[in-house]
């Protein structure tokens, strides 16, 4: 359907505006393309206690229909949260956010908080295996990388 | 009238070009003589209709519609249903334009057209546009009776004043009846408010992919419903449930027709849903 993205999107932001659930908090939406959203761990994690970090979204034309990008950006006071599938540049490997997860009932408010459970359950204070050589030779955009899920139990 | 297909073709074309370059008053002379070279094309009438609405003949563009919808016969034309809508809306019908969104909707459905989508957003815009009409006329039948009965009791006070035969009386009765006013005023303010308050959307009429009202609900087989023109456009790409990624082929959806009545029935009684 033409345009369903920008009116879904301004739907989505109308609501998120009004209510989050707790540990995610919207940064800024200026336009229907990018958004910004920064999101805690609330439980005691000792790898993520105190700790805010922020997500950012881009939105293509066909989202819903497509998945948007989700990743991390590094600020000073916002770090990229350590985890086995996440690089060490903010790319996150989710199957969620990849075409073949990816599921037009999903939105901007499950994804945070898929990313959110995910950090929560994470017991692992580490990079993915080739997280250095990821970052320095990477010029794809996340969705177009085949991530391989190496390990599901993460 | 003589039949001259090539020439009406060529001439169909031409005005073709016109539309698309703006030039709205040449196309639509040029789809006029196509049609005096070929007067059974059906196409020509919903073309000529298009460039008629954007010059605001809108009458003679129902014309055209009709004519189109005359020669196609029993099979209807989506296409001339369509444009039909948007000229009853411009001239405010919205009974008919509902219905003849509806029937674009219909043949939408039965071909598998792809502008499912477009045509979806216009059966809306009919219905909020309908719900606003009587809206507008809701709020000025009440503010007539609001004014009527106002002057009926300033009446009736004035002659109770004009009854008196000393100040004391008349400031009494003239505070008494000023009270009675307030309150009556007050009363219909309040009901206005409430009117415009209730003003939430249940998530059962929402489509969880494009986040709309529904008008053409479909089930799948886990038993949860989306809009019809969301959930093809999303079968188009990825030929699986939304919710179990499990494969979901076209065919299998089924109007959910209890959910459809229902949602209809909400937005003919909340047409401001439609842009919530």
């Amino acid at each position: 359907m033409a345009n369903l993205g920008p009116r879904r999107l301004t739907k989505e932001l109308a609501k998120i505006s009004n209510s989050l659930p707790p540990g995610i908090t919207l940064v800024s939406a200026d336009n229907l393309e990018e958004w910004f959203l920064d999101i805690q761990v609330l439980d005691q994690n000792p790898i993520y206690a105190g700790e805010t970090y922020r997500l950012k979204f881009k939105f293509s034309t066909s989202y819903p229909i497509e998945p948007p990008e989700v990743t991390f950006v590094k600020l000073d006071t916002r770090p990229i949260p350590m985890h086995p599938h996440i690089y060490s540049n903010g790319i996150i490997c989710l199957d969620l956010l990849g075409s073949q997860g990816w599921s037009p009932v999903q939105n901007v408010e499950s994804v945070c908080m898929s990313i959110q459970s995910m950090l929560t359950g994470n017991t692992k204070n580490e990079r993915p295996p080739g997280d250095e050589e990821f970052v320095r030779g990477n010029r794809l955009r996340p969705r177009d990388i085949d991530f391989y899920y190496h390990d599901n139990t993460v | 009238m003589g039949k001259d297909v090539e020439k009406s073709t060529k001439l169909k074309e031409d005005g073709n070009h016109h539309f698309q370059s703006g030039d709205y008053i040449g196309a639509e002379s040029l789809y006029s003589k196509a049609i005096i070279a070929d007067d059974t094309n059906p196409s020509l009438y919903t073309n000529r209709a298009m460039a008629r609405i954007r010059l605001g003949l809108y009458e003679s563009a129902i014309a055209d519609c009709n004519e189109c919808l005359k020669l196609s016969g029993s099979k209807g034309n989506l296409k001339a249903y369509f444009v039909l809508s948007q000229c009853q809306l411009s001239i405010h019908d919205y009974d008919a334009a509902l219905e003849s969104a509806l029937q674009a909707h219909r043949l939408c459905v039965e071909t598998n057209d792809k502008s499912l989508g477009p045509v979806t957003n216009q059966v809306l815009r009919c219905k909020k546009e309908r719900w606003e009409e009587m809206e507008k006329q809701r709020a000025r039948e009440g503010q007539e009776l609001e004014r009527e009965v106002i002057g009926l009791l300033e009446r009736e006070r004035d002659d109770m004043i004009g009854s008196c035969d000393n100040d004391f009386d008349r400031d009494q009765v003239k505070q008494e009846w000023d009270h009675k006013i307030e309150v009556l005023r007050l009363t219909f303010e309040k009901s206005r408010a409430a009117s415009e308050k209730k003003r939430e959307v249940p998530d059962w009429v929402i489509d969880d992919i494009s986040f709309g009202i529904m008008v053409d609900p479909v089930i799948t087989k886990t038993g949860k419903s989306y809009e019809r023109a969301s959930i093809m456009e999303h079968l188009r790409r990825h030929p699986t449930d939304p919710l179990t990624r499990e494969p979901l082929h076209p065919s299998e959806l089924r109007p959910n027709l209890q959910l459809k009545e229902a949602c209809q029935e909400f937005l003919d009684q909340n047409g401001w849903a439609v842009d919530w």
